[in-house]
């Protein structure tokens, strides 16, 4: 009996000492082998500069573009978003985006990593890409959690689009002043930066256009001191003389190419065709970037597609420009009264896009016409800018595709941060209906043209 | 210190009597002939002595023979069973005398029921069948074999076991299964049981080639097959599925699906047995989706701009033309890629033994060739087993059980991708023809959209890759070895003391290549993915049981066990972009790399403990606890405990009822309770950075988070939750099994209901607030109710003819109670936009979401303000609203659009045996309920291929000519209005709002009932006499049959069955593009000896 207890005994300790101690714990058993923990300020920079590229050249730019009618959408889901069929489906991923990893959550991270090596220059800089990331959430969705985000709040409210402009003015100008500083533990992201390699220069004079962009946004419900302010901040912003534009800079490898390349080439071609308006209009002014648009093709000359330039895989969007720049000064100028310095800044916006003979002799509303002409033009594949100023101003004087309908003038929030968030109500209706705070009517007219037209 | 003396007595006893032994001379020879009650006679059955090891199985003639060896013959009185599965098993007394013949003839009555018969019930465990008070439904192997599909095991139990849904992915060679025992009740990871072979946890995993392993990628790639499928069924003696929570608590928190155990043939003593099974089977297709042979390629009544195709997919991908000419050449696009498919299956295998080694094996081989044309539709797979036993002393029993895998997969590409085969195939204009896929003259690919392409566009997207150009491109393969192995050792020191140990194994390594050719629409600069896979698990299974006998009426079975299991995964990933040379598909032949690894360990050690009371010969009592701990628990939650107890009752033998005879000759009553648990998704507890991100805008274009060699990381969009702990499900079951006039009919009835709560579910997290996407936590509910009943008659057992049938059925509905506060959860990844999976509070698992154009009744107000009640007047709820336009109106709601989940399942089989050699036998399966979105439909619609499309040549009013089979009602300012009216009209509509282009996906939601002819055979034994004259075995059984020769379904689609999205995906009932479920024809010969 004795050997048969101690063989039991002996089978069983066995099983026993495979399990030791840490037999649930040791090694990869609770250690994640696929995934860092820690980070540092240039990784959490770059996290966040590839989404800003991607969130500004991504869907959010193409369906804007083509709501302005830059573009025309045919095939598969981008014939209905021609046709404004929208949902939450449709917009789902773009404004979470903007929030979650390399978005605010991981700007706010290197912005407290930047301070706990008591870098301002690289505070500076996060908080000029918080801006990005926020005012491009604000422009195509309007009221946004902002001042109550990543607080683990339950239902956090959302601040209404106008206060986030505000909030980002004061967060640029803060900005501002930190990069200006100079202190010797400032180091700054380097050649992290792809765009500006760290000038702190170049970041301030972004930081001074994003300024006046969002000073222009605020312009319909505020008037005359919106663009006064927006006035101001241009004449510190990029020029081409000061600061370079803010672009993409893709190394054409995989999953760092031009995302239109990737879109328009690889993924879903005919999706987009070029939008008869915008090609129209710059056969018509003979404007010599057509070409440099459009692939053009047969007689009479008719836009067959993008150009094969725009969509090489190492072609870089602007993002925020000197040309963008100029024309904001221009127009703020031009309504603020300044006729003049509306006109040299709109022929220093022309002489940048190949055109060094300057325009002479406008004003007035012919002046404005122009700069704003100008400026659609200009805002080529940067949607969002294109349809921010349409619903702005009414011009130029779109035809919705939708009979009776009008241009949209918002994307639905996520179905995922809707059903989170009691302050958002149910897609189309409220403050997730079609409007927001920035465009109050869309149907006003503005001083170049008569109201938005409705669907013909 | 009293049984340590009756020890030595014995010991000593023994001792004498193998000294007696060895005086004898010669052993004892033991035969004689088993027969039915019917006269026939039964081959197969076990003849043996209990207790000593020794016996055989009995010939086709029924006769046995063997012999004892004659140091084990001392003149002592021995017992004599003979057993064999679905009669009494009997016994009688012998005297095993030196020298002697001892003849002995078994007369067995038949015991259909099978009550005496041993169910493996997990763990080492086993009872038998009269004891049962859980639900444990047994297949035995001549099921898998007949069944209609029998390449995949999990394939082949569709229809074999109430509630066990079987959906298999799709015809292709190679393409998964997945299985769902009463209903879903995870809500995160997969709804798969967990697989057992011989004792051994086994991977049944389904990872689809794409970085993350999920199923999403199955949505747009190829098939893959589940790892299961790896067991060739030949070896399978018999499976036994777990059902209920207390079948399966012995497993804990591996259990919550169920549990399907395998268990493997075995050799037994006896003359060495031969076999050898040769199946041939040809599958074919029914190509039933109407497409229209009348208008040819172009917009609006025109044909494409001319010139077009000479720039890449510049021609219109529509087929909205002109009315073709008569005498037009048209093609038949959807018959054309289909041929007769051809699988042959052989198998060979050896078994025996003597009175202390046994053995068995076996050699498959098994070749499919799909029913795509082309050779790049396959699936082979090769297998060995050798399987063992010896008896090392009369104490101790040694095992080892060996099986190598080889398999092998060419794919081709299906469902959502412009590489796709029906994706291409059904999309294409009647009048253009696919065949000469290659340029006669240049050599380069061309396509519908890209037909005049030159070798300048050698890089250029077709549009939609040419289905001639997919199915030629051998570019999908998988190559897998495997070992499923294990060492096992049985120990019974004391006649009431028994330990078992089990030392399993499973290993495999799977080499995945998915490449696109240049060209390809997918990628046309071409791109080669590798994937590898290697996983490996270990489990050791320790098991002690003790017997006692309290009294006469009261025995009670012991058992604590010890279980250790280790998984380790291990992938990796990598994408070569850009071919630069057109071939050879392989990573050094591309331009850029995005590497992927994953890889990851998980432990349990559990410890489990059982005793089973058996009363009065008619109350059986099982107590179980099982206590387990988790590597992937949460550190709080290390350990979590999963108590079990049943009771059966049989009171027929209350009654006095014991010969099973009489109107109610059996009768038992089942109760039981378990609880069982699902562990969180591997390092869900940690909280970590994401590596490799990407920002992505949902149409594939996407950047890395790393960009000109600059490193980036970003916080993971899924929240770590260190408190993670197991989903538990407690479930209860009533039944009841009954038999009729002397056991000629049988009846079980079974009623559950279970209940999982802190079940695991990625919520999402408001992204504004915390900066996460989701988190996985414990909190939500689910329920699932349900019946199951089986019927089995038998009214003819006679010599000549007998015949039986049953019917089964079952119903469970599940319902999700909560989401931890949220209305629903979609699967992001499991979908089309407008057609998403997910949870939903009120509705069962795996609703489909999507939106709906606007009904009247459901309260809803026009973006111009207009509110639709008020317009829609007395119309009923649910009338589809038709404004002034004569059209109806997105309602942007995202809403439930359909439950992929039957109502109720029921299959029906019958079996007429006659003039002893031949034999007829039938299955048919049918789900009702279980709707399927038809994207495959919608995108058809738009293209204008669809012959629902010829509505082009009149007008179209709703309500009144157009879809009053879905929009039987109208209302609103506009009905009554002609919608369209001109060709332009329709297209409009059709690649807008009324297609799959459009934001309303509820209007391709259909109904997926069906009912099937899974199987109609003949079998035909030819007499033994006849095939020893002629081939030298001893029996021959010829069989042909058809596989799901009809199918009765209003399912406007390929197949109701079929399942876009694989095996592990929640959201079942997704249809687009896939490839379709096959038919079949079989004639199959097996050589025995």
């Amino acid at each position: 009996m004795k050997s048969y207890l101690k063989g039991l005994l002996t089978v069983t300790l066995l099983g026993s000492a495979v399990a030791c101690g840490n037999f649930l714990t040791a090694g990869e058993t609770s250690t994640d082998p696929n995934r860092p923990v820690v980070a540092g300020t240039p990784q959490y920079f770059v996290g966040v500069q590839s989404n800003i590229w991607a969130s500004y050249t991504g869907d959010m730019s193409r369906v804007t573009g083509m709501w302005a009618q830059h573009f025309t959408g045919v095939l598969q889901q981008y014939g209905a978003t021609n046709l404004y069929q929208i949902n939450e489906q449709t917009t789902n991923g773009a404004e979470v985006q903007l929030f979650l990893g390399g978005g605010l959550v991981d700007a706010r991270k290197e912005q407290a990593s930047a301070i706990a090596a008591n870098d301002t220059l690289f505070l500076g800089i996060a908080q000029v890409q918080e801006a990005m990331l926020m005012g491009l959430a604000a422009d195509v969705f309007g009221n946004i959690t902002y001042t109550h985000a990543l607080k683990n709040e339950v239902n956090p409210p959302l601040d209404p689009q106008l206060a986030v402009y505000d909030s980002l003015q004061v967060l640029l100008s803060k900005a501002i002043v930190n990069m200006g500083a100079s202190s010797s533990s400032n180091v700054g992201p380097g050649d992290a930066d792809l765009v500006y390699g760290g000038d702190a220069a170049s970041w301030i004079a972004l930081a001074h256009t994003l300024k006046a962009r969002f000073y222009m946004h605020t312009a319909e419900a505020r008037g005359g001191p919106a663009y006064a302010s927006a006035l101001t901040e241009a004449q510190l912003g990029i020029t081409g003389s000061r600061g370079a534009d803010y672009t993409t800079n893709f190394s054409g490898n995989p999953g760092e190419q031009n995302m239109w390349y990737q879109f328009d080439v690889v993924q879903r071609a005919g999706y987009l065709t070029p939008g008869h308006f915008l090609d129209s209009l710059m056969a018509a002014r003979g404007d010599p970037r057509r070409s440099d648009y459009f692939a053009l093709a047969g007689a009479p000359p008719a836009a067959t597609d993008i150009s094969d330039a725009r969509l090489a895989p190492k072609y870089n969007n602007a993002i925020v420009s000197a040309v963008e720049n100029l024309l904001i000064w221009a127009e703020a100028a031009q309504r603020g009264g300044n006729n003049a310095l509306g006109l040299t800044q709109l022929n220093a916006a022309r002489a940048l896009t190949g055109r060094s003979t300057p325009l002479v002799g406008l004003t007035g509303n012919a002046l404005l016409t122009e700069i704003l002409t100008e400026k659609y033009i200009s805002d080529f594949q940067l949607g969002v800018e294109a349809w921010k100023d349409y619903k702005r101003t009414c011009f130029p004087n779109l035809t919705p595709t939708v009979s009776g309908g009008a241009i949209p003038g918002r994307w639905f929030y996520d179905a995922g941060e809707r059903q989170t968030n009691t302050n958002i109500p149910a897609a189309g209706t409220g403050i997730n209906g079609y409007r927001t705070e920035s465009d109050p009517q869309n149907a006003t007219a503005d001083g170049v043209g008569g109201a938005c037209k409705a669907g013909a | 210190m009293r049984s340590l003396l009756k020890r030595t007595l014995s010991v000593t006893a023994a001792l004498a009597m193998v000294a007696s032994a060895a005086i004898a001379q010669s052993g004892a020879t033991v035969s004689g002939r088993v027969t039915s009650s019917t006269g026939a006679p039964i081959a197969g059955a076990s003849v043996f002595i209990s207790g000593m090891n020794i016996g055989t199985q009995t010939g086709d003639d029924g006769r046995y023979t063997f012999t004892v060896g004659a140091a084990r013959v001392t003149g002592q009185p021995a017992t004599l069973t003979a057993r064999v599965i679905g009669y009494t098993a009997q016994n009688t007394l012998i005297t095993l005398t030196s020298g002697a013949t001892i003849t002995h003839d078994f007369v067995l009555a038949v015991n259909p029921l099978k009550l005496g018969e041993v169910v493996v019930t997990g763990a080492g465990t086993s009872t038998t069948r009269e004891r049962l008070a859980t639900t444990i439904n047994t297949v035995d192997s001549s099921v898998i074999t007949r069944s209609a599909n029998p390449q995949n095991m999990v394939s082949a139990l569709a229809g074999a076991a109430p509630n066990v849904e079987i959906r298999t992915q799709s015809g292709d060679p190679g393409s998964s299964a997945s299985i769902k025992i009463r209903g879903a009740s995870s809500l995160s990871g997969t709804n798969q049981p967990l697989f057992v072979v011989d004792g051994q946890p086994i991977d049944n995993s389904t990872e689809a080639t794409s970085p993350d392993g999920v199923a999403n990628a199955a949505l747009s790639s190829t098939v893959t097959q589940n790892r299961a499928a790896d067991i060739n069924p030949n070896d399978i003696e018999s499976i036994e599925i777990l059902k209920g929570s207390a079948a399966s608590a012995i497993y804990g928190a591996r259990a919550s699906n169920g549990v399907v155990m395998i268990t493997t043939k075995r050799g037994r003593s006896g003359p060495t047995k031969y076999s050898v099974t040769s199946t041939n089977t040809f599958d074919n297709v029914q190509t039933n989706i109407p497409l229209q042979r009348t208008y040819g390629q172009g917009s609006h009544g025109a044909p494409p701009t001319p010139g077009c195709g000479v720039a890449s997919a510049s021609c219109t991908s529509l087929s909205w033309g002109p009315l073709l000419p008569a005498g037009t050449k048209t093609y038949d696009h959807e018959g054309e890629i289909f041929d007769t498919g051809l699988t042959s299956d052989n198998n060979l295998s050896l078994s025996g033994g003597n009175d202390r080694t046994t053995f068995y094996v076996s050699g498959g081989l098994t070749s499919q060739n799909g029913v795509v044309v082309g050779p790049n539709n396959k699936y082979n797979r090769a297998s060995i087993r050798l399987k063992g036993t010896q008896q090392v002393s009369s104490e101790l029993n040694i095992g080892g059980n060996i099986s190598y895998i080889d398999s092998r997969g060419r794919y081709i590409e299906k469902g959502s991708t412009t590489s796709g085969l029906l994706l291409g195939a059904l999309r294409t204009p009647p009048d253009y023809n696919n065949v000469p896929y290659l340029d006669p003259v240049s050599g380069v690919p061309v396509s519908y959209r890209f037909p005049h392409a030159t070798t300048a566009a050698a890089r250029d997207s077709r549009g939609y890759d040419n289905p001639f150009f997919t199915l030629n491109n051998p570019a999908n393969r998988s190559e897998l070895g495997r070992s499923i192995s294990n060492v096992n050792a049985d120990w019974n020191p004391l006649s009431w003391l028994e330990v078992k140990y089990t030392l399993g194994g499973d290993y495999y390594s799977d080499w995945r290549l998915q490449a696109t050719p240049l060209t390809g629409s997918t990628e046309p600069d071409g791109q080669v993915i590798r994937n590898d896979f290697n996983n490996l698990e270990i489990d050791h299974n320790l098991l002690v049981t003790a017997k006692k006998s309290f009294s006469d009426n009261l025995d009670g079975t012991f058992t604590v066990g010890q279980n250790l299991n280790s998984r380790r995964v291990r992938e990796v990933y990598i994408l070569g972009l850009t071919l630069n040379a057109p071939q050879p598909y392989s990573l050094n032949n591309t331009i850029g790399f995005t590497p992927f690894e994953n890889r990851s360990l998980a432990h349990v050690e559990a410890y489990f403990g059982q005793a089973e009371f058996d009363a009065y010969n008619q109350f059986y009592l099982t107590l179980g606890l099982r206590n387990d701990g988790f590597s992937t628990f949460g550190a709080s939650n290390r350990r979590a405990n999963y108590p079990k107890a049943s009771l059966a009752w049989n009171f027929t033998n209350a009654l006095g009822i014991t010969d099973q005879k009489g109107m109610l000759s059996y009768g038992k009553l089942r109760l039981a309770y378990g609880e069982t648990g699902k562990e969180p998704p591997i390092y869900a507890a940690v909280d970590a950075l994401g590596a490799g991100a990407t920002f992505s805008s949902g149409f594939g274009d996407a950047l890395n988070v790393n960009q000109s060699g600059q490193g980036g990381l970003t916080t993971d969009l899924q929240k770590g939750n260190p408190s993670l702990k197991p989903e538990r499900q407690k479930e209860s079951e009533v039944g009841l099994d009954l038999g009729f006039f002397d056991q000629k009919a049988d009846l079980g009835m079974t009623y559950y209901s279970k209940k999982s709560t802190d079940v695991i579910i990625a919520v999402p997290q408001n992204a504004a607030s915390t900066g996460s996407q989701t988190a996985f936590l414990n909190g939500a509910a689910v329920t699932n109710k349900g019946f199951e009943a089986a019927l089995n008659v038998r009214p003819y057992t006679t010599k000549d003819l007998s015949w039986d049938f049953g019917i089964q059925f079952a119903k469970n509905k599940g319902r999700v109670l909560n989401l931890l506060g949220a209305e629903f959860v979609p699967y992001n990844v499991e979908g089309f936009n407008g057609s998403i999976g997910s949870s939903t509070v009120g509705y069962a698992p795996g609703v489909i979401r999507g939106s709906d154009f606007v009904r009247c009744g459901r309260g809803l107000t026009l973006e111009d303000g207009r509110d639709v009640d008020a317009l829609c007047g007395n119309a009923p709820k649910g009338a589809l609203f038709i404004d002034s336009d004569g059209l109806p109106v997105d309602d942007p709601t995202d809403r439930v659009i359909a439950d992929p989940n039957p109502k109720w399942t029921m299959s029906y089989t019958t079996s007429i045996s006659f003039a002893t050699s031949f034999r007829l036998s039938a299955l048919v399966d049918m789900r009702h309920g279980g709707q399927v979105w038809d994207g495959t439909r919608g995108a058809l619609y738009r293209f204008g291929t669809h012959a629902a499309t010829l509505v082009r040549a009149g007008t179209g009013t709703f309500g009144k000519d157009f879809y009053t089979d879905i929009y039987p009602i109208v209302a609103g300012p506009g009905a009554g209005q002609v919608a369209f009216s001109s060709i332009s009209d329709w297209q409009s509509w059709f690649t807008s709002q009324g297609g799959s282009a459009g934001t309303t996906q509820q209007q391709f939601v259909e109904s997926g009932s069906f009912a099937k002819l899974r199987e109609l055979s003949l079998t035909y034994t030819v007499p033994p006499q006849l095939v020893k004259n002629f081939v030298g075995f001893s029996s021959a059984d010829i069989r042909i049959a058809g596989r799901n020769l009809h199918t009765w379904t209003n399912y406007k689609g390929l197949d109701p069955e079929s399942n876009l999205a694989g095996a592990e995906s929640l959201t079942q009932g997704i249809d687009f593009f896939n490839n379709p479920q096959t038919r079949s024809f079989v004639l199959s010969v097996s050589l025995n000896r």
